[in-house]
């Protein structure tokens, strides 16, 4: 009797809290959901301004595309408590899976959804193409990645790789799918390391033709997105032999289907298989058996083999075209990078809005048990990977915009920030996925709530086009280039935003008050100041190898320790940098708080994570211990505002899941009756 | 709880044990909505919600019509004579009442046996059930008139079946009962005799769950048949032509479905499109598809900053020139300006969604609902 009695005390403590109304009139469950719209403190800022912040274009393209496909049962609406989701089916088997991410292309095609996508020009239409492809990505990570095989590399390489004949040929009969083109180029044997793939394509002066061939079993082509079941022509990445000389990697597009989908004489396909997740996307391997096309069918851009068997380049040095070919492929980390963030949005929404309206323990005797986001702990664990994601949010539109804005003199820069945020950002993408999935209990398992699915079909990101880890140690190449390429010449840096190092060594107060560590230009320093060490000790490591007799690159695979924390410091100073600039071009006084209190927030649990800061004594102990200090100041002044920035995302309702709204209703027995 | 006197006649009240009946009472303005009206209405819910004894709320209007909308004309000679913030007054106090209705948390049983229009919509649509007639004569029809559907209907079109709600508001389209029920706007329809054996079954069923009223009202029920040239029958091309990005595109789509078949009801529909305001059409597109994303709450605060820029009238006056052309003069040839769909531009567009610059403006302060029903959670 004492327990029910005191049940009965905790219940009217938890009515009390939130419910003034004189009437129920609906029986009262045992643990009540309250909105947390209706719960929590109205919002201090504009989330419709914020949204545009972070969304940064195409607003109403992007809205257009999300109703698209609320509007239609081939997206798998299904009601829960009272809402309408949709989210696919993950029960579906594999090949379900992908017949239904087909028959969504098709339906997104009907609806124009691609129109423009490689026949239209300019920065207008990129950007468009952005926000759709982002809209998907939140839908589904395999449909966007089937549509982003299709469009980017395909199209892409028939775009940049390709010449007028290979455009009027192919541009559009690709957006409207009249063929389905896919993009061989890892193998077996070879992934990151493209230039050591053995398919080989030797040109054959009398018939005119290049001859295709896989000679051996670790150069079948692996992971052939579009290649098990539908796609009709590949661009095939190939080892060129021109009278009897190898000339490197080349691009050749080459029939594996015909248009009733058999598989063409000397081809075979086979399945890749079931894999963790994107099983809707058909993953492929191919074997080529001295497949003969047309020499037009060379893409050649950058290289030519005229009739008679002549290699015409006007880019000479081998390293220089590889490097000129594959630039243009960095949209593909672009769009994993943005992508990234994407994800990371959805799962924070998703469990932080169930953090406000789920309650676990009281800690007052008799009273009413503690919303979860009211736990410091709870907030420690998601309201930093907030922030950063804002960061990075900020970040991944710089990022579009300098690809869009590319040029020659862009290139390398181009190369070295899509590779440091392609890395950093899948890897905090990861990260938060774990958190909030753990965040939301047993309810984070739960396909139907998205995020634990997520992390298996978001894990890929980290390595296909390009590993993090490779990603990372070309960023601390590139920066120790641009190192020894200033020191040699004695000239200023002016590029990749080493510009700082041309200034003097920026000075860390003894004692880092709380007003300090919030401001920029500590933040920016401390930033800097780890760059610019860690540069020059990388620098120094490698050199002393190199003076003990050791190559270039095998000092570099032994200094890889370094190398790692130089990769990681530059990205956080460009990511702070990108952030820094949001910040600035905003007016909205109430915006700007918030955005300052992000981004304190994501500089300072930077400082606390990364053991570089400590290590190399940027930090002192005491100092460590004051940023820790205000880390969870931070945590207890942004967590009111932990629903609107959330709200912000611009992710509809519809594309979060049951946990984030009503899951009492969403999980009632009535629900199991219907 | 009293009931009528002086100005409130313009809502009757009856208490039927435990169900009220409240009837819209304007009969020779087609119950169009009043400032009076509205906040009358809004009164008498609020007090309902606190009182106890009350577990049923019936709405009906007097005569033939339901509620033919607010009183717009009212609102434009407001603004005329005085100031645009006076119009503001009406639209803050009717998109209130939406929103209450919307997560009330009783059942509101709405009688739509008449015209239904605009405000009309919004006194009824938000409730939990609305019972359609044979006279039920529903439309949106606001962007003849230089406006856009309000009153939450980005919330309740857009709802509607595939692209129906982009039809329906952009169009002002007409539907009867049976085009209302088979489109969800109407969860029932009886025919209008059965209607007071209906209402004194409905307050001897002495009960607030949804179950019970549902299952009392569906005993007076049946199911009619949709009319041969229904818009029912065309959602296939609605929605091909109305899912599109632009209303330029959506014309464009129109007409190629015309340039295959001669089609009356698609060449009405392309006329509907071209005599409404340029303007309108476009804000009205972007609300709709912004409503398919969000709650209701946050679509009222929307709408109203849409309705004070348009009161405001600094990108277009439109929505004077409608009620001239359609409520005043009744020339039925109203000028746009713009008048061309190319000449209103995406920054335009912008400025309707845009809070107003003037320091005394505030957006929609939705009142705090506590107590929400499980299935008006979901609307937030």
């Amino acid at each position: 009797m004492e327990k029910v009695n005191f049940r009965t005390q905790v219940l009217t403590g938890h009515l009390q809290n939130h419910r003034h109304a004189t009437t129920t009139i609906y029986p009262s469950p045992c643990v009540s959901y309250v909105p947390p719209e209706i719960s929590e403190q109205p919002f201090s800022f504009d989330v419709s301004s914020m949204r545009k912040l972070m969304d940064g274009h195409n607003l109403g393209d992007r809205d257009w595309l999300f109703n698209l496909m609320v509007q239609s049962k081939l997206f798998n609406p299904r009601l829960r408590g009272g809402k309408v989701f949709v989210v696919p089916d993950y029960n579906h088997s594999m090949e379900q899976q992908r017949e239904i991410t087909m028959k969504r292309i098709e339906y997104l095609l009907d609806h124009g959804a691609f129109e423009g996508w490689l026949t239209g020009k300019g920065p207008e239409a990129e950007m468009k193409k952005f926000a759709l492809l982002e809209v998907i990505e939140i839908f589904d990570h395999s449909l966007a990645i089937k549509i982003g095989v299709h469009f980017f590399l395909w199209g892409g390489a028939i775009q940049f790789f390709g010449t007028k004949r290979h455009h009027d040929k192919w541009l559009r009969a690709t957006e409207n799918y009249l063929i389905k083109g896919c993009f061989a180029m890892t193998e077996l044997g070879h992934g990151s390391n493209v230039r050591g793939i053995e398919t080989t394509a030797t040109y054959e002066a009398n018939t005119g033709e290049f001859v295709i061939n896989t000679p051996c079993e670790s150069a079948q082509k692996y992971w052939i997105g579009g290649a098990a079941n539908h796609a009709t022509h590949t661009v095939v990445f190939s080892q060129l032999n021109v009278d009897g000389n190898n000339q490197g990697v080349h691009a050749f597009i080459t029939q594996i289907r015909d248009e009733n989908g058999n598989i063409c004489p000397n081809i075979r396909i086979a399945d890749c298989g079931h894999k963790i997740g994107l099983n809707g996307v058909d993953n492929g391997r191919i074997w080529f058996d001295n497949v003969r096309i047309p020499r037009e069918n060379l893409l050649n851009s950058v290289a030519d083999v005229s009739t008679d068997g002549k290699y015409l380049s006007a880019i000479k040095d081998p390293d220089q075209r590889f490097a000129a070919f594959l630039a243009p492929l960095t949209s593909g980390r672009v769009t994993i990078a943005v992508s990234a963030v994407y994800s990371a949005k959805i799962s924070l929404a998703i469990a932080i809005r169930y953090s406000l309206t789920r309650r676990a323990f009281s800690i007052t005797a008799n009273g009413p048990e503690l919303l979860l986001l009211d736990y410091p702990s709870h907030q420690r664990r998601l309201l930093p990977l907030l922030a950063k994601t804002y960061a990075m949010s900020f970040a991944s539109n710089y990022l579009k915009l300098l690809y869009i804005k590319r040029s020659p003199q862009l290139i390398k820069t181009i190369h070295v920030v899509s590779s440091a945020f392609k890395a950093t950002l899948t890897w905090h993408n990861m990260r938060t996925l774990q958190e909030c999935r753990e965040a939301c209990g047993g309810q984070g398992l739960k396909t139907e709530n998205r995020i634990g699915q997520m992390k298996g079909e978001y894990d890929v990101q980290s390595t296909f086009e390009g590993d993090n880890n490779v990603l990372m140690q070309q960023v601390s190449k590139a920066l120790l280039a641009e190192y020894v390429a200033a020191k040699k010449r004695n000239k200023p840096f002016k590029e990749l935003g080493l510009e700082h190092m041309n200034r003097s060594c920026p000075v860390i107060p003894a004692q880092l008050a709380s007003s300090t560590l919030r401001s920029t230009q500590f933040q920016n320093d401390i930033f800097c100041l780890r760059e610019r060490d860690l540069l020059n000790r990388f620098a120094a490591e490698v050199s002393q190898y190199q003076a003990h007799g050791e190559s270039k690159e095998s000092a570099f695979v032994v200094s890889y320790q370094v190398a790692e924390d130089l990769g990681k410091a530059f990205s956080d100073r460009a990511i702070l940098q990108s952030a820094i600039e949001a910040e600035n071009n905003v007016k909205d006084a109430s915006l700007k708080n918030i955005l300052a209190l992000l981004r304190s927030m994501y500089v300072l649990v930077t400082l606390e994570e990364d053991a570089a800061f400590l290590r190399y004594g940027y930090l002192s102990t005491d100092n460590a211990a004051a940023v820790r200090k205000e880390v969870a100041k931070l945590c207890s002044e942004i967590r009111p505002q932990a629903l609107a920035l959330v709200s912000s995302f611009g992710i509809p309702d519809a594309f979060l899941s049951p946990i984030a709204f009503d899951w009492v209703a969403a999980n009632s027995w009535s629900t199991v009756q219907n | 709880m009293a009931s009528s006197f002086g100005e409130t006649d313009q809502v009757l009240v009856e208490e039927k044990s435990s169900t009220r009946i409240f009837t819209l009472n304007r009969p020779k303005q087609l119950n169009a909505a009043s400032f009076t009206m509205v906040s009358r209405l809004l009164e008498l819910f609020l007090a309902c919600e606190e009182d106890p004894s009350v577990k049923l709320i019936i709405l009906k209007g007097k005569g033939r019509a339901f509620c033919a909308g607010g009183d717009v004309a009212a609102v434009v000679r407001d603004i005329t004579q005085g100031h645009w913030k006076l119009g503001a007054n009406f639209f803050r106090r009717e998109f209130i009442l939406n929103y209450v209705m919307a997560t009330f948390s009783k059942p509101q049983v709405s009688i739509l046996n008449g015209i239904v229009m605009g405000g009309g919509a919004g006194v009824s649509i938000h409730g939990r059930f609305r019972v359609a007639t044979e006279n039920s004569l529903f439309a949106m029809p606001e962007t003849a008139l230089g406006l856009f559907p309000d009153v939450g209907a980005s919330y309740f079109l857009s709802r509607l079946p595939g692209f129906f709600g982009e039809y329906v508001g952009l169009i002002g389209a007409r539907l009867d009962g049976a085009e209302m029920l088979a489109c969800g706007l109407a969860t029932h329809f009886v025919l209008s005799e059965k209607l007071s054996l209906l209402e004194d079954a409905l307050c001897k069923a002495d009960s607030s769950d949804p179950a019970v009223i549902s299952a009392t009202i569906s005993e007076f029920s049946l199911a009619p048949s949709l009319k041969e040239k229904s818009a029912c029958h065309r959602l296939n091309i609605i929605n091909k032509c109305f899912s599109r990005r632009t209303i330029e595109e959506i014309i464009l789509a129109l007409e190629r479905e015309a340039a295959d078949k001669e089609d009356e009801w698609i060449s009405s529909t392309i006329q509907s499109l071209k005599k409404a305001s340029p303007t309108s059409l476009k804000i009205s597109l972007r609300s709709i598809r912004e409503g398919r994303l969000q709650g209701v709450g946050k679509c009222l605060v929307r709408e109203y900053r849409m309705v004070c820029n348009v009161m405001q009238g600094e990108t277009s006056k439109d929505f004077f020139e409608g009620c001239r052309a359609i409520l005043v003069d009744k020339d039925k040839n109203p000028k746009w300006e713009p008048s061309k769909l190319e000449q209103v531009t995406e920054d335009m567009v912008d400025r309707y969604f845009s809070k107003i610059n003037d320091k005394d403006w505030e957006d929609l302060n939705l009142p705090r609902r506590l107590n929400i029903p499980p299935h008006a959670i979901a609307k937030l």
